[in-house]
């Protein structure tokens, strides 16, 4: 299959409806597609079916029709201005050609082809925080979406009519929502954030049908419990390992978020990751980035899952570049640590246990005058998706080497932020790291921080942005940029790739723009008789 | 000069600043010159000075305005301004005080500092002057707090030992070889004060690069950089016109002085910064 795909940048016309059947027997394009348990497992080519793609969260596609060779050739095919003005920070999804993203209170249902807008919705008004809705998970007939005041709902896909409501989160104490619900099986597993106050992280288990909770995993103890942690709140979509029929997820930082005094103590289950058992929510086991954080570094960054040989042993590994810039490879079948290393510059810790975990520098907790910090609150990384290229090993993530001042002082207290910190300096830059040593095999700057995550491809393409406002294609296994677009935007979103009638697109965002990009193709070759401009491929 | 007025009452202070425009001026040129070496004021009763002066702004917009804070500001800045992720405490911003009616505050809105990580907001101007409204109340109501102030003060920046921040600046800090006490940091402490002038002196945010470039057909230009990334250089040459080449076109080369900055930051201890600024401090 990948040859022929290969070949079609000039295939003649003949072979491309060839192509073009193969293409509808291989990922049954022409009948709807039942989102199923099957299919979110093991997601046809031309789809994109939740906020990771596939259940890995590595964010590689199997698609070649765009290689290291033709990526410059590639151009727009179409834009979606959303009319509104929020950057948008979703990752679509895609299923029977109908792309469906959000922004805070807003979601959209378009053709994937013409961009023509199927339906949309609406939230009603609230005081919550509006930082950002990272997209919206399908199962079956229902969309579900998580509201800027955490409520989940879920949605008909055809129409966009709300089938049911629920309040996840009091968002009037302080909780609020941006992630794209998981799904596993019969389960819609959601969570919320929250720093400002001293509130109970979660996991929480919805019915597909009803909305009614079927589990709760708590990150730590209720609020006003003497002597114990709050916060670990979990606001970034989780993995699952279908085979062990676990899911892994990420929880965020203590509160009072830069006061440690009155949380001694690990603060166990915060700056976690946590397996948990999709039917029970019980917990399978926990591995803490940041033990006893007093700076804000969630440890809720994509844990990405793969199949490997580590150090010469087959492995079921999890992948982690944490905020607090470790880079972190564990066992997933029991959580313990297979290599842990840093990607940046890091002044906090003094040392790793013998678990793999960092240990907290007490002179580094934030104080009165000031304490210098590499890296800054907003971290080595953070939301936007790191992605794993199974052929090269490498695991490439948009990093943000960079120095802060963190304050604390008593009058701060002990509620919520309970401290001050201020970023003095960072960049941006793409980094290649080898998964079996922790070692840096490229970096490619990207100016100042960017906020674009990253997609690679079978073919060997990075697709990522810089702080500039350019998309980015890479060779993945040099850095190298092989082709890039200006968009004049905030780029806030991760990349997403599939295939729409028999073509790779490449699905970017930008400010409050989407942009569809794919191979130039020329009017004898288009089936429908619809007029395409025949772009002329650049000289190399 | 902490100043030794009474608590000035929230509502009187339009009519104060008129009475003592002086006073006022003098306040908002050196607001926070010569704290105390040691210590810190136990109360801080009307420490701050007096109240800005802007314009009257109604309970509706104070309100609206909070909710729309919440909405889009509250994450980065504190559901109370008073700082959150990232964002600045605006209770302390020296901007906020000197704006008066929302003309410096919606320019910040509306992108004047993308580049400094503030994003930009397209709000029609009722809703900015919600948010400028609000913004206001916030600083007025801070400013006018009894008791310790949460975020820092320039009194919790005296923790430093001058003489030895004197001895790193000209030793292992290598200050000296772009900076004199006398020389391009001479009064440094009456331009900034307190916080901003510890982050001026880790990293100096508006220190401009310059580029030399050199075209294919031979020609050159040296001047401030005004555009990197890297597909694009752009440059103001002496005369003020701007020019830009594709970056693979041309030969050139970044001077930042700055960087030197980043380099000490891998190296400072929290003690040689303290000691650095108490040293700083004294450079009147």
């Amino acid at each position: 299959m990948s040859g022929v795909a290969r070949g079609t940048f000039r295939m003649p016309l003949r072979h491309r409806m060839l192509y073009a059947v193969l293409m509808t027997g291989f990922s049954a394009s022409a009948a709807a597609q039942a989102v199923d348990a099957a299919m979110l497992q093991h997601p046809p080519r031309d789809s994109w079916p939740g906020y990771h793609g596939d259940y890995s969260g590595r964010r590689h596609s199997a698609l070649t029709e765009i290689t290291p060779s033709n990526v410059g050739h590639m151009a727009l095919a179409w834009t979606y201005q959303t009319p509104q003005t929020q950057v948008l920070k979703s990752t679509p999804i895609l299923v029977d050609g109908v792309l469906y993203f959000t922004a805070p209170d807003l979601i959209w249902a378009v053709d994937a082809r013409s961009g023509k807008t199927l339906w949309h919705y609406t939230a009603t008004q609230n005081k919550a925080f509006h930082i950002g809705q990272r997209g919206v998970s399908i199962l079956k007939d229902k969309v579900y979406y998580m509201s800027s005041d955490a409520h989940a709902m879920a949605f008909d896909a055809k129409t966009g009519k709300l089938c049911w409501d629920v309040v996840v989160a009091d968002a009037s104490k302080g909780q609020w929502s941006t992630m794209a619900p998981l799904i596993v099986g019969n389960h819609v597993v959601v969570g919320a954030s929250g720093d400002f106050d001293n509130l109970q992280g979660f996991i929480r288990a919805l019915d597909p049908e009803t909305g009614a909770t079927q589990w709760t995993w708590n990150a730590t103890a209720p609020a006003g419990t003497k002597g114990m942690t709050t916060g670990g709140n979990v606001w970034m979509t989780g993995t699952y390992d279908p085979d062990l029929h676990l899911m892994f997820w990420g929880t965020g930082n203590p509160t009072p978020v830069l006061n440690g005094k009155i949380r001694p103590g690990d603060n166990l289950y915060t700056c976690s990751i946590v397996a948990l058992d999709p039917e029970t929510g019980k917990l399978a086991w926990a591995f803490q980035p940041s033990p006893h954080d007093t700076h804000d570094w969630d440890a809720v960054e994509t844990p990405v899952l793969a199949d490997i040989t580590f150090a010469g042993a087959s492995r079921k590994v999890l992948i982690h570049a944490s905020r607090n810039g470790y880079f972190f490879v564990l066992d997933r079948t029991s959580g313990k640590s297979l290599l842990t290393t840093t990607f940046g510059p890091v002044n906090w810790t003094e040392g790793i246990d013998k678990e793999g975990r960092p240990i907290p520098n007490p002179a580094k907790e934030p104080a009165p005058d000031g304490r210098l910090i590499a890296p800054d609150e907003a971290g080595m990384t953070n939301y936007r998706a790191p992605s794993f290229d199974p052929k090269t090993g490498l695991f490439v993530v948009s990093a943000s080497p960079s120095y802060s001042l963190y304050f604390a002082k008593p009058a701060d207290g002990t509620y919520g932020w309970a401290g001050a910190d201020y970023n003095l300096w960072s960049k941006g830059v793409l980094e290649a790291i080898d998964v079996q040593t922790g070692k840096i095999r490229w970096s490619h700057e990207l100016g100042r921080r960017a906020g674009a995550g990253v997609l690679t491809t079978d073919s060997g393409v990075t697709f990522s942005g810089d702080a500039a406002g350019n998309f980015l294609a890479l060779d993945t296994a040099s850095g190298k940029t092989l082709w890039h677009a200006g968009t004049g935007g905030s780029i806030a979103s991760s990349p997403i790739t599939y295939e729409l009638d028999g073509h790779q697109v490449v699905l970017m965002s930008s400010g409050s723009v989407l942009y569809a990009f794919s191979l130039p193709v020329s009017a004898a070759s288009t089936p429908n008789g619809h007029t395409h401009v025949h772009r002329r491929p650049a000289v190399q | 000069m902490r100043p030794m007025t009474t608590r000035i009452k929230l509502t009187c202070v339009a009519v104060v600043a008129a009475a003592y425009p002086v006073l006022v001026a003098t306040m908002q040129a050196a607001p926070q010159a010569a704290a105390p070496q040691s210590g810190k004021p136990t109360i801080t009763v009307g420490s701050q000075g007096p109240l800005p002066v802007h314009a009257t702004f109604t309970k509706e917009q104070i309100n609206d305005g909070s909710g729309l804070f919440l909405q889009n500001c509250a994450f980065c800045h504190g559901k109370d301004a008073g700082g959150g992720e990232s964002g600045p405490d605006l209770t302390r911003s020296k901007l906020v005080a000197s704006d008066k009616e929302g003309e410096k505050i919606s320019e910040v809105l509306h992108g004047s500092r993308v580049g400094k990580g503030m994003p930009r907001f397209d709000l029609p101007n009722a809703q900015v002057m919600w948010l400028v409204a609000y913004v206001h109340s916030q600083q007025d109501a801070a400013m006018s707090q009894t008791g310790d102030r949460k975020g820092v003060d320039e009194s919790d920046l005296h923790t430093g030992n001058a003489t030895l921040g004197k001895a790193y600046f000209e030793g292992p800090g290598g200050c000296t070889r772009c900076h004199s006490a006398t020389g391009n940091l001479a009064g440094v402490a009456t331009r900034y004060s307190g916080l901003k002038l510890e982050e001026q002196m880790l990293y100096p945010e508006s220190s401009k690069a310059s580029v030399s470039v050199r075209t294919a057909s031979g020609q050159s230009f040296k001047g401030p950089l005004e555009y990197q990334d890297e597909f694009t250089i752009g440059m103001r040459d002496g005369s003020g016109t701007y020019h830009s080449w594709p970056a693979a076109a041309i030969t050139y080369t970044v001077s930042d002085p700055a960087q030197a900055h980043v380099v000490a930051l891998a190296r400072y201890t929290d003690a040689d910064i303290h000691n650095v600024l108490a040293y700083i401090q004294t450079l009147k």
